[in-house]
């Protein structure tokens, strides 16, 4: 996306609007464009293409409904997740329970719709936390060079030296896994610090050759002080390849997720969790097939929908990665 | 060649090292310690105290990692907390079969992926590069256990019982015990079903990839070039195109060791496999320090030695690209 901005930045013209104010010149209209003059931005140019995308579009809509059923999901569950019925243990899908119940007898519909909560909330936290405290450390690393480079990334390296779920599954052997709310953060929390590195070192690659642009000299050569060339001028140009790989990232964060609570370390009971319960009934998969099929296809279809909609993102945002 | 082969292999003992050292310390961090599940009933505080000091854990962290280090050095992994036995002999029992189900599913990845590759990038935008690659989103997106889950539904349920659903029967020769049983046909019948779920998502990983990368190769000038001298169209792809395309695919599979690492602990446990996956996981919930030490030591050396292969293959497939 850098590319079209490359010959601009060639041209005397070309230093961009709010560095100007910022290094308190006065206002030269013939120097600074109008944001009228521009050129349709990449970012602009991106959504464009993506809503031409099936791709994206079937990947939107799936992601769409998964929100709407987890934030709604204390409406749509016909039943409680939690509760159990020894009278109705492992009924049959049927009118009263479309998906069957458990070994508990808790209905299957309700566990599957309030388990969407935990896998999303869980994957889109862990890559949100992860990208925060990633992010800055990755522009800082690239932007500075030198020793604050090599302790950052040396840092980055070892985390990344790990196998992932080795490291994850001592994290959470460590913070000792909970139910609830505390328990979701713990996973949180130990999903994220396993993906730090990854953004880390793809901001700092970007970085890298953006700060040898011209617009970034022209920023420094005006006073403008370096949080700001990194807000304004650095970070917007690398936000293609931060916002693909934060989607196809939460694709993998859900993985991770129901990986660790199929291992019993994940959200524990009875909060409701698809790794979990597919764990569980899968203990009675002789005689009760279907109740380890559907947390299954619960992951599986939101970890596609992400997939799919990180993809078209990618084509539409990136077209050189296609 | 042999300084950089050298000066890689010297560069394994700090990664080693490192993530040896980070695991004990973060291990030891963990509130609690194995000395509780060890004497079960007959716990009291004097026993504790004195079954921390027979193991040494009641030494500071750091002089214990030397200790352990220093036995290390001589061939001695230390002796499980629980169940008494030495690690190295138990490592040794299991590696073998966690090695198999490891190269098997790569070998399922590649025989999936490289063909389904080759007819998406050649056929791009018809009918059979959309199956290709719409199978493959299919691939990576269904995770390992739920991927076991369905193959043990359709061939240990269904299909009156043709694999059976756990255990293991060791491929001939790799038994490192007196009492297990092995066969070829046996270890076939075991290893097929937890390869396919472990392989099948690597598939579906590289196929994508490698289409992508076939793409971009089989419209450089060489690729024309070769099918100007008249070659015909199997040696353009299979020896100028594929070899190329080949390269990344090679970086992405070294870079999946982590997560192959992390499937098999998965795909063992689901599988109830006698592997190296679930000796791991047992240790890290048991706290079993010295089975986790052996376990932490076996993947970070297999996690170093891969990378190593991955960029020595590298010179195979691109004589261009020299090490110095």
């Amino acid at each position: 996306m850098t590319d079209d901005r490359e010959p601009r930045a060639r041209h005397p013209r070309t230093i961009s609007g709010g560095s100007l104010q910022e290094a308190d010149l006065p206002a030269a209209p013939d120097v600074a464009w109008r944001a009228g003059d521009r050129s349709e931005a990449p970012l602009a140019q991106g959504l464009r293409r993506l809503r031409k995308s099936t791709t994206a579009l079937i990947g939107a809509v799936i992601v769409g409904v998964l929100l709407v059923v987890a934030l709604f999901a204390d409406v749509l569950a016909p039943q409680s997740p939690i509760a159990s019925d020894q009278t109705h243990t492992f009924e049959r899908p049927s009118r009263d329970y479309p998906l069957g119940t458990d070994q508990l007898g808790r209905d299957m519909l309700s566990r599957v719709i309030h388990g969407s909560r935990i896998s999303l909330a869980v994957g889109v936290s862990s890559v949100l936390l992860a990208l925060f405290v990633g992010v800055p450390f990755g522009m800082i690393a690239g932007y500075y060079g030198g020793r604050i480079d090599s302790v950052i990334m040396r840092a980055m390296d070892l985390i990344l030296a790990f196998p992932i779920y080795l490291l994850a599954i001592i994290l959470m052997v460590i913070f000792a896994p909970t139910a609830g709310l505390i328990g979701t953060i713990k996973v949180t929390g130990a999903i994220a610090i396993v993906r730090i590195p990854i953004y880390a070192r793809l901001v700092r690659g970007s970085v890298l050759s953006i700060k040898e642009k011209e617009y970034i000299e022209a920023c420094r050569a005006l006073g403008v002080r370096d949080p700001w060339i990194l807000m304004r001028h650095v970070l917007p140009n690398c936000l293609a390849p931060i916002i693909v790989t934060t989607t196809l990232g939460i694709a993998t964060s859900i993985i991770v997720e129901a990986t660790l609570s199929f291992l019993g370390l994940g959200t524990q009971p009875p909060t409701p969790s698809w790794g979990w319960d597919l764990k569980a009934n899968v203990a009675f998969i002789q005689s009760n097939p279907w109740i380890s099929l559907f947390p299954g296809i619960a992951i599986f279809v939101t970890v596609l929908g992400f997939n799919l909609f990180g993809d078209g993102l990618r084509d539409a945002l990136d077209p050189r990665l296609k | 060649m042999r300084t950089y082969l050298l000066k890689r292999l010297l560069q394994i003992i700090p990664t080693v090292l490192g993530i040896t050292f980070v695991v004990f310390v973060m291990m030891r961090s963990i509130p609690g310690d194995p000395v509780v599940a060890l004497l079960g009933d007959a716990y009291t505080e004097e026993n504790a105290i004195k079954a921390r000091h027979d193991y040494g854990l009641d030494k500071p962290i750091l002089v214990q990692y030397v200790i352990w280090l220093g036995k290390l050095v001589q061939g001695d992994w230390g002796t499980s907390i629980l169940s008494g036995r030495p690690v190295l002999k138990d490592v040794m029992v299991r590696l073998p079969v966690t090695l198999e189900l490891i190269f098997l599913s790569m070998a399922v990845a590649l025989a999936i992926a490289i063909p389904a590759a080759i007819i998406g990038a050649l056929r791009q935008n018809t009918w059979a590069d959309y199956t290709a690659t719409s199978v493959a989103m299919v691939g990576v997106s269904i995770p390992e256990f739920f991927l076991g889950v369905l193959l043990l539904l359709a061939f240990s349920i269904g299909l009156g019982g043709m694999l059976p659903s756990s255990g293991w029967v060791y491929l001939p020769g790799t038994c490192q015990t007196v009492v297990c049983a092995a066969s070829l046909w046996g270890n076939t019948q075991h290893v097929l079903m937890p390869a396919l779920a472990l392989g099948v998502g690597r598939a579906a990983l590289l196929t994508r990839l490698l289409r992508a990368s076939m793409l971009e190769v089989i419209r450089t000038e060489y690729v024309t070039t070769a099918r100007a001298k008249g070659l015909s169209e199997r040696p353009v792809i299979l020896k100028h195109a594929l070899k190329n395309a080949l390269i990344p695919t090679v970086t992405v599979m070294g870079l999946q060791v982590g997560f192959l690492i992390g499937g098999a602990i998965v795909v063992e446990t689901l599988f109830a496999m006698p592997g190296l996956g679930t000796f791991g996981i047992d240790a890290i919930i048991a706290r079993d320090y010295q089975q986790v030490q052996g376990f932490a030591l076996i993947t970070a050396f297999a996690f170093v030695v891969i990378n190593l292969i991955v960029d020595l293959t590298y010179t195979f497939l691109d004589p261009r690209i020299r090490y110095t």
